[in-house]
């Protein structure tokens, strides 16, 4: 049961043992997108259609960031008539998108991910490219002392 | 910080991984700094000359009108300068990892059912996503990178193409006013064309006239692309000229894609929002089907998982093959040797059997070489210990070091130097590894005899070979000749030269690579080898960045040189040479140990004469000679290239593995010779480079290994 943080804790985490990564699927383009398939070293840790799912919600995220909507069009506009000074002071549509990913992929990895020993990363830290999976290291000798 | 966050790569990171500071360079300045003089100089001369007749001679709309168009120009101007094109990070070490040795130089994904490729960039450590461009400028990879523009002195991409294209827009549409305008002007004063006011409008007309013509053509051609999808880059590439834009989604949709589209997020200077995470066990683990549990049971585990998930393509029966040969012939030739290089120190403990032994499918011995830390002294003690411009010369020097098995340096700097060259994914190092294969497979065949060896390059199509079979069969071929350069193609062709030599010990050519320049130079009593061995260490270079990076793979230590962090970042890139073979997808990581180990054995068999020939006659048996033609040609071929590049040129190439194969790989007295032999090569082959850094088996031998690698930027 994990403890609460603490410094001999946060000293007992768990070691990486191996790194997985989802690499961007390009079928429709740069479109940002994800590969939903699962990936053989997670077949012992998750299941496969929680990973599925969390990928496709991520996608689905994307997709609405990068969407040409409305939202995108009022935004452009506001932009070229205030010289896009508009945008010092006023939080693009993506990066409002990319905020609500970030707290998804928190809420899943609390939830979903931690417990098992994984750990989703967030894919803007690498650019949007590639979504790392650090695979924690399970054999650790018994259990935590709960302190 | 010991906890965990789920920040990538390392906790603490405030910023993504970035581009490295650049030099300082006023010359870069300059087109910018022009380019605003005249823009904001112009305009408000034409403000204070101009506009206040024409408010009052025509309409107060007009300066208002023209200060709109200005400030838009202007706007848009800075937001072309100013923003981040859309720049990538560095790829993380982790990340590496998975694209090792065998990692081709190009991966095809398909958009829309065309295949696109994405290519390897050796900088930045990544496949470059598709429409990314690595400029070479600023140093960077860009998303939808159209093209760097010196009056913004900025790339433009992802990001700001749209303001960069706004700006061309308004500025032509800007010169177009104060033109005309200053024309109303101008012919409105025919009689006063002497006062202040009127010559100032004509100056500024002239100006605006002079640079009517680029901006206008400029903008036309961005007016083409911008409706058919395209980006400069694809465009002066021809990418997509004879076939189909699959970015291409329509004249309209491609404007609104332009203009409208959200404003894409930057990716460097993020702040990191480090996840506190608990992660801790005993985990849950996911119910297993019987299906799964059998599969598992079957499974090597995790680590053979990934490995063997890799992709590992046509160049895997033959790695295969030439990797359990080779473990066989190191094996037993490392035993050899070690027992016989005796000279100085004691025989450095037999390691190598651990590693290889049993290891028949090349990804499993990647793997457990990977994951294991094979001390094998024996394999290090010929590491030369040289630094990286150096590396070359002691690949040169291996040779007789090696056979004095006194090189018992630390091959940590020697692998360490290897592993600092990120570059070698570039093309030229995929082409060297296709001509390592072919080199050694020629080589071997006619090792020991008389110019079989060059017969043997013709058939080494094989880059689907890959870089084990490679160079496993470059290092057999090398058995013939003392140089080191087994593994590379260098050493091939030197091989096929040397073809008229004794067949002393191949082994020793790798090995020559751990020795050093100064026991290599020490070294008289290999007189007639010193030829030869000059003439391979000539090709050695090529090949002991390979040797580096797979020892430095297989080494256990971490070996504290002085380049900690460039090992660490270039171990798995290491072997640059191989990266040519990765377009082959080969288990080169193993065809380089197997070379490694041959070149040990080599070394240690230099040392006898006849016991050795036999020996090394029978360690070369003729393994499957039907992918040996190709690998030889490609090896001999690669060898010819080598050497030329050595010969030409020294510290160019610093980013491209091949440049730095090709640096300065001759050591000092053999020089002289083998500076004459090479160059002989050189002009033969020279012609023959074609660079063709494809996967698949079909590798051109003879491009510009070397000075490949620049073009990816």
């Amino acid at each position: 049961v994990p403890q609460t943080h603490s410094l001999q804790d946060l000293r007992q985490q768990a070691a990486v043992a191996a790194k997985v990564f989802i690499q961007r699927d390009y079928t429709n383009g740069t479109l940002c997108q994800f590969q939903t398939k699962f990936p053989s070293e997670l077949e012992t840790r998750i299941d496969k259609q929680q990973f599925e799912e969390t990928v496709r919600t991520l996608n689905n995220l994307y997709a609405e960031a990068e969407k040409l909507g409305s939202q995108s069009y009022i935004e452009g506009c506001l932009a070229c008539l205030t010289a896009y000074t508009i945008f010092l002071c006023m939080e693009t549509h993506y990066e409002k998108v990319l905020k609500k990913i970030a707290k998804y992929i928190q809420e899943q990895n609390d939830k979903v991910y931690a417990p098992r020993g994984l750990l989703l990363t967030d894919p803007i830290e690498r650019g949007l490219r590639v979504v790392s999976f650090p695979m924690f290291r399970t054999s650790r000798a018994g259990r935590r002392n709960a302190t | 910080m010991p906890g965990v966050s789920s920040g990538g790569g390392g906790g603490g990171v405030g910023t993504a991984v970035s581009s490295p500071p650049r030099p300082f360079r006023p010359s870069r300045y300059v087109p910018v700094s022009a380019a605003t003089t005249f823009l904001v100089g112009s305009t408000s001369l034409f403000f204070c000359f101009t506009c206040p007749w024409l408010s009052d001679s025509v309409s107060s709309i007009v300066p208002i009108y023209i200060a709109v168009i200005f400030i838009f120009t202007l706007a848009n101007f800075c937001m072309a300068t100013f923003m981040d094109p859309g720049i990538f990070p560095r790829a993380e070490e982790d990340e590496d990892k998975e694209d090792d040795f065998r990692a081709p130089l190009y991966k095809t994904v398909e958009i829309k059912a065309i295949q696109v490729r994405m290519k390897w960039c050796s900088t930045c450590r990544f496949y470059r996503p598709p429409r990314c461009s690595h400029c070479s400028v600023c140093d960077n990879c860009v998303e939808d990178f159209d093209h760097h523009c010196p009056w913004v002195n900025n790339c433009i991409g992802r990001r700001n193409y749209r303001y960069f294209f706004l700006f061309l827009l308004s500025l032509t549409t800007h010169i177009i006013d104060v033109f005309s305008f200053g024309l109303v002007y101008v012919l409105n004063h025919r009689q006063q064309l002497d006062t202040p006011h009127a010559a100032v409008t004509m100056a500024v007309m002239c100006v605006a006239g002079l640079f009517f013509v680029p901006v206008a053509g400029l903008t036309g051609f961005h007016i083409v692309l911008v409706a058919r999808g395209r980006t400069t880059n694809e465009q002066v590439t021809g990418k997509f000229r004879g076939g189909v834009n699959p970015f291409n989604k329509g004249c309209l949709k491609n404007i609104s894609h332009i203009l409208c589209r959200a404003q894409a997020p930057r990716y460097t200077g993020r702040p990191y929002m480090h996840q506190k995470m608990e992660v801790q066990p005993p985990f849950l683990r996911p119910c297993l089907t019987e299906a799964q549990l059998e599969a598992k049971i079957l499974d090597n585990g995790i680590q053979n998982d990934q490995h063997s998930t890799r992709q590992f393509k046509s160049g895997l029966v033959l790695s295969d093959t030439a990797g359990c040969l080779f473990e066989q012939f190191s094996k037993s030739s490392l035993d050899q040797m070690e027992s016989q290089s005796a000279d100085a120190e004691a025989p450095p403990p037999p390691k190598p059997d651990l590693r290889y032994s049993g290891l028949p499918p090349a990804d499993t011995e990647e793997s457990s070489l990977l994951t294991e830390a094979p001390p094998t002294p024996s394999m290090f003690k010929y590491r030369p210990p040289y630094s990286s411009p150096g590396r070359n010369h002691s690949a040169l020097s291996h040779s007789n070091k090696m056979i004095r098995g006194e090189s018992l340096d630390s091959p940590c700097p020697s692998i360490l130097k290897s592993s600092r060259q990120p570059s070698y994914r570039s093309e030229p190092s995929s082409l060297d590894g296709v001509t390592l294969v072919g080199g050694g497979v020629g080589v071997r065949r006619g090792g020991g005899e008389r110019g079989e060896g060059s017969g043997g390059p013709g058939g080494a199509a094989g880059g689907v070979l890959g870089g084990v079979s490679g160079h496993s069969l470059a290092g057999r071929s090398y058995t013939s000749y003392p140089s080191s350069l087994v593994l590379s193609a260098a050493g091939s062709r030197s091989s096929s030269l040397r073809s008229a030599q004794i067949a002393h010990n191949p082994l020793a050519t790798l090995q020559s690579e751990g020795t050093t320049d100064t026991s290599y130079k020490s070294l008289a009593n290999q007189t007639p080898r010193n030829g030869s061995l000059s003439y391979d260490s000539l090709l050695t270079p090529s090949e002991s960045p390979e040797f580096e990076s797979a020892a430095h793979e297989l080494s256990p230590q971490k070996p504290p040189g002085p380049f900690p962090s460039s090992a660490k970042a270039g171990q798995p890139k290491v072997v640059s040479p191989s990266s040519p073979l990765k377009g082959y997808t080969s288990p080169f990581l193993s065809a380089q140990i197997a070379q490694q180990r041959e070149g040990q054995l080599l070394q240690g068999s230099a040392t006898f004469s006849s016991p050795h020939r036999a020996y090394l006659r029978a360690v070369s048996p003729p393994p499957p000679t039907s992918p040996r033609p190709p690998e030889a040609q490609h090896l001999i071929q690669y060898g010819q290239d080598l050497s030329s590049r050595a010969l030409r040129n020294t510290s160019s190439l610093s980013s491209s593995p091949g440049a730095r194969l090709l640096e300065p790989p001759i050591s000092p007295p053999p020089r002289g010779l083998s500076l004459s032999k090479s160059t002989a090569y050189t002009g033969e082959t020279g012609s023959q480079y074609k660079l063709r850094p494809t996967g698949g088996g079909t590798m051109v031998v003879g491009g510009e290994v070397g000075g490949g690698h620049h073009a990816p930027q």
